[in-house]
């Protein structure tokens, strides 16, 4: 019913007295089909039956379109006449506008101007909504003596230079517009500009050169104006006067250097102009040198790390069993600090190097590149000769069992990770899970008169130890229990003393005791059970330092960026490569954990110089 | 004014559109386009081929689509257009752009609709001329509506100056711009600055825009378009033996079903003075354009046609069936590939007699390159990005990825980008379609020429407003 009021409108037809009437006529019939499904709606609803549909219906009724709003009778308009303000001339064009005499006071600001139009009659209005748009270009400007005295060039002619500045104005600074429509007539010029000469023999002279016109370049125009542009800058505000903004464009201006700037748009068109071998290559020589840069950075990381390793543990061996470098705390937590750093920066140094960026690439673009995969398999080799396991080069040698012995040779099925140190597998035994447990053992420990540090970790000590340690553990667990169950103990004697109520529980009291006969031979441990029910596993358990070195490894994965940049490296290589690459993090991982060893035990480890076994 | 109300006209902030009823005229060698601005399609599209008949009563034009197709004695197509892409019959010219104005736009006022051949198109042949006299007796067709017209990109200064000597004397016109078509396409793919490729009928055009201005000197054409396509199929027609006979739609009075490839069983109409070769020869490019755009396709890459074994390829693949006006069909196999070839490279063009092997400057790749050659090196990437793909043939199946691997193999370390609208409509009406938003634009009036400027300078203003 509104488009018919519209229409109507549109044709201009008088809004008559049946217009309304019609449209109250229509609404019942609209209200009274809404209950109906209409339309299309109504045939497909018709095809399902009776049965209801199988799947929802919408009613077009329900879309979500927001409702015309009925805003009254249709507005009228007309088509006004109107001048633009950004003209010079006086234009008339004519546009269509809401009519004026039934609209109420409009905000428009073109719409207030036009109704002084109205108001006139004769005048037509003044259209300034788009005047914004008329903007001028600035231009430097010069006097005939600024010109005579700064501005002379042999090169360019007064004319010509005022022609480049009309050009300038004309396409608003668009330097490659500029020296595309550059065409500049001397000849002409003189002769139609002749009213303009001032006549005297400077001007002549000066115009004399270059009558024949010359083949100008964007740099040779861009050159002249930047520089009349610096020279008038100058002249109007000296230097000194300049603030920061004034003198950075001044600086722009007067360094402007076409020799350069034309360089540089040569290599950029050869740099464009590439055939499509050069493109290709220049990707491939870009990939390849951007692996070389990480590998070379790895490299380093890992020299640095293992330079570190070797470090460290001299410091330690130099005095052997005083430990003298690490008696105080401070020192420990210095070289933690040292260990804890190096970690950090060779996670970063392996990570920084798949940064973002045009040039990188991942892994999987190298591996179609053949020689991108020699120079991996060098550099591993390199790695390899200069990294962690000198001994995997050396050729095999069999020695008898008694040398074995002798040189302290041992054979492994599974060999972990690059270097370990016998001492710090020691340290690793020490270490339970929680706190509290570890300090039990090291009271344990310290009863049986065994030194924080043993001098001499040989593998054999360390098995012995090993044993001893799980020997305690199950020592520590057994009293737990028999602590747990003497509490209990205590409890129903209170409760049968107390209350005098008798429990079934008391039965279970006769089994107890043998626990307690085989603890009683450890004095002076506190019974202090906290939390100590996580930590059986580790010691209960025959092969608990494999188990450390199985954490270990999932630690190592789950580390951040660092370690997944090696391990996707890896993927490409060799499997060799790869466990290599792998266990290399996983190496750095335990040296970061057994440095974390120090800082806890750094208040225990009070040096004892006793060499013990 | 912000009433959210769909009858209501948009804030002026949120585009700049303000329309005066401007006309937009987008002359073309195979149709003109005219319409109203800020509409998006052209109102009217009628051909740049004209009927002139020379009787006792003097020359005679036919206009439209209707009168051009109707078979008479006598009536020579011709074309207002001359072989470089510039105007050269400007009397009709003025006559076929002012009815293709008059016979949608402004209609009746402009005309007597008894007189100007609008109503007598389908009725009677011979009262279909438009009637020269008639015409200028009336008052001027454009009194109401600023102009602008569309202008090739390597127009004379000359024939701009008569652009505007046409709508300001003959039309009447309040207001007048001359825009070339490469910007206008631009804008109606929304760029300012790119390199426009136009594959119109009788030139392709490479124009380098910069912020909506034309880089003169990166302007390239050519004659191989539509036109030149349609020549190769002519010629692959003839090379095919037998020969494909092309017999269009008015000599065939009935056809009846034949098998692929056997000789057409056609009733043939019988004229007692049969049309002219002209004649013929228009009708017989309709055939070719239905040819064109159902069966050519363009080898689309990589590599060209010619190369290696792609034709063995091509001819794997299935064919295309066509049938001409009389019945005679065919599946067209790897020949269909030939026919647009030359436009990207020159040697694998068919050549005869009357068409000599088109030089190698002349192929679109080579276009390309020339143009972004005469740009400077700053702004050769960024142009590089934004090309725009327009014109009638640039519909030819496949074209586009042609044209991708062309530029790609040319400028194989920038970011080159094709910008081909995908409706049919705007690809052939972009120019116009462009006309259409700048001349609806509130910040477009101020750069209109005003009768009083055109009166003030002369003719010359053109070349000083429209750069
Ligand atoms: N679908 C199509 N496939 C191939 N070619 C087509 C198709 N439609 C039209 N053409 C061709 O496009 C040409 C017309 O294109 P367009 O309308 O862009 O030319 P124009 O602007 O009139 O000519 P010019 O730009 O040369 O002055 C004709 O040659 C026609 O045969
Ligand atoms: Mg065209």
């Amino acid at each position: 019913m509104a488009s018919g009021r519209d229409v109507r409108d549109m044709l201009g037809l008088p809004m008559g007295g049946d217009a309304p009437k019609a449209a109250i006529q229509k609404r019942p019939k609209l209200a009274g089909g809404s209950r109906k499904i209409q339309g299309v709606a109504r045939e497909v609803a018709a095809l399902y039956g009776e049965r209801p549909p199988p799947v929802a219906v919408y009613e077009e009724k329900k879309s979500y379109r927001a409702k015309r709003q009925n805003t009254g009778p249709a507005k009228k308009w007309e088509q006004q006449a109107f001048r633009i303000a950004a003209r010079r001339d006086d234009l008339v064009l004519r546009h269509w506008r809401r009519k004026h005499a039934t609209a109420p006071p409009v905000q428009a600001p073109d719409d207030t101007k036009m109704e002084d139009g109205e108001n006139t009659d004769v005048q037509v209005p003044l259209c300034a909504e788009y005047e914004k748009y008329d903007v001028q270009v600035d231009l430097p400007t010069f006097t005939d003596d600024e010109y005579d005295v700064l501005l002379r060039s042999e090169d360019w002619s007064r004319e010509e230079t005022e022609y480049l500045l009309q050009m300038v104005n004309d396409f608003a600074y668009r330097w490659a517009v500029i020296w595309d429509r550059y065409d500049f007539l001397p000849f002409h010029k003189l002769y139609d500009g002749g009213e303009s000469a001032k006549g005297d023999a400077d001007q002549a002279l000066a115009a004399m050169p270059f009558a024949p016109s010359k083949k100008r370049t964007v740099e040779d125009l861009k050159a002249r104006f930047y520089d009349i542009s610096a020279k008038l800058m100058k002249h109007r505000i000296p230097e000194v006067h300049m603030d920061a903004e004034q003198y950075s464009l001044y600086e722009m201006l007067s360094k402007f250097d076409p020799v350069m700037e034309r360089n540089r748009k040569m290599l950029a068109t050869a740099l464009m102009n590439r055939s499509m071998d050069e493109v290709k290559e220049e990707e491939f020589l870009l990939t390849e040198l951007q692996r070389i840069n990480m590998a070379a950075v790895r490299l380093d990381a890992e020299r640095e790390e293992l330079r570190s390793r070797l470090d460290a543990p001299t410091a330690n061996s130099s005095v052997s069993a005083g430990l003298q470098a690490f008696t105080s705390s401070q020192s420990l937590q210095a070289l933690f600090q040292q260990l804890f750093q190096q970690d950090r920066s060779k996670k970063r140094a392996s990570g920084g190097g798949t940064g973002p960026g045009r040039l990188s690439l991942s892994a999987n673009d190298m591996v179609h590149t053949p020689g991108s995969a020699q120079a991996q398999l060098s550099a591993a080799n390199r790695r390899q000769s200069m990294a962690s396991q000198p001994v995997a080069q050396t050729p095999v040698k069999h020695l008898s069992p008694r040398e074995e012995h002798r040189y302290n040779v041992s054979t492994h099925e599974r060999l972990t990770s690059g270097v370990t140190f016998g001492s710090d597998k020691l340290l690793k035994m020490r270490q339970a899970k929680s706190n509290v447990q570890t300090q039990k053992i090291a009271t344990a420990l310290a009863t049986l008169g065994i030194a924080d540090v043993i001098a001499i970790p040989t593998s054999r000590v360390g098995d012995v130890f090993e044993t001893l340690v799980t020997k305690l553990g199950k020592l520590l667990d057994v009293r737990k229990v028999r602590e747990k169950e003497e509490g209990e103990c205590r409890v129903l004697q209170n409760m049968k003393e107390g209350g005098g109520s008798g429990t079934p529980r008391g039965d279970n009291m006769s089994e107890t005791p043998k626990p307690k006969s085989e603890i009683q031979d450890t004095p002076g441990i506190d019974a202090d059970g906290e939390d100590d029910d996580d930590n059986n596993p580790n010691f209960g358990d025959d092969d608990a330092p494999g188990e450390e070195e199985e954490e270990d490894d999932a630690d190592g994965d789950d580390d951040g960026d660092g370690m997944e940049d090696v391990d996707a490296e890896g993927e490409d290589e060799s499997s060799v490569q790869q466990s290599r690459a792998t266990s290399q993090g996983v190496g750095g991982q335990s040296h970061k954990r057994s440095a974390s060893v120090f800082s806890q035990d750094d208040e225990s480890e009070i040096s004892t110089k006793r060499a013990r076994k | 004014m912000n009433i959210p109300n769909s009858s209501t006209a948009p804030a002026a902030g949120e585009y700049a559109g303000d329309e005066v009823s401007a006309i937009v005229l987008d002359p073309g060698y195979s149709s003109t386009r005219a319409g109203f601005a800020g509409e998006d399609v052209p109102k009217s599209v009628c051909p740049s081929f004209y009927g002139q008949r020379d009787t006792d009563s003097g020359l005679h034009y036919a206009f439209g689509e209707n009168a051009i197709h109707n078979p008479q004695d006598r009536l020579d197509i011709k074309n207002y257009w001359g072989s470089d892409g510039i105007v050269e019959d400007w009397d009709v010219a003025t006559k076929l752009w002012e009815y293709a104005i008059t016979d949608r736009l402004t209609g009746a006022k402009a005309t007597d609709p008894t007189k100007n051949g609008l109503n007598d198109g389908n009725t009677n042949g011979d009262s279909m001329d438009v009637d020269i006299e008639a015409l200028e007796n009336n008052e001027k067709p454009l009194e109401e509506s600023p102009l602008l017209i569309t202008e090739p990109g390597w127009n004379s200064a000359k024939a701009r100056e008569k652009y505007i000597e046409i709508a300001m004397e003959d039309w009447g016109a309040p207001a007048f711009f001359l825009q070339k078509t490469g910007v206008l396409a631009a804008f109606a793919s929304g760029k300012a600055s790119g390199i426009i490729i136009d594959v119109g009928a009788s030139h392709t055009s490479v124009t380098p825009v910069l912020d909506g201005m034309v880089l003169r000197k990166g302007v390239q054409k050519s004659p191989l378009a539509g036109n030149f396509i349609s020549n190769q199929i002519r010629q692959i027609f003839k090379q095919s033996s037998p020969e494909i006979p092309l017999t269009p739609h008015y000599l065939v009075k009935s056809k009846t079903q034949v098998d692929a490839g056997s000789p057409a069983q056609a009733a043939y109409k019988t004229f007692a003075n049969p049309p002219t070769d002209s004649f013929r020869f228009n009708e017989e490019e309709r055939v070719l354009t239905e040819f064109k755009e159902s069966v050519v396709e363009v080898w689309p890459g990589p590599g060209r046609f010619s190369n290696g074994n792609n034709e063995e390829i091509a001819r794997n693949t299935p064919g295309r069936p066509f049938e001409m006006p009389d019945g005679w069909n065919q599946v067209f196999s790897s020949e269909r590939f030939r026919a647009a070839e030359g436009l990207f490279d020159a040697s694998a063009a068919l050549t005869s007699d009357t068409s000599p092997r088109p030089k190698d400057e002349h192929t679109i790749p080579r276009l390309v390159q020339a143009a972004v050659q005469q740009v400077d090196a700053d702004q050769r990437p960024m142009l590089l990005a934004n090309i725009v793909v327009t014109g009638g043939s640039t519909l030819l199946y496949k074209f586009n990825e042609r044209l991708n691997y062309e530029i790609n193999a040319i400028y194989p370390s920038t970011r080159n980008k094709l910008i081909a609208p995908g409706s049919v409509v705007e690809r052939k009406y972009a120019s116009w379609i462009g006309g259409s938003i700048l001349a609806s634009l509130g910040s477009f009036h101020q750069l209109w020429i005003s009768r009083k400027e055109y009166e003030e300078h002369g003719a010359g203003i053109v070349e000083k407003r429209c750069r």
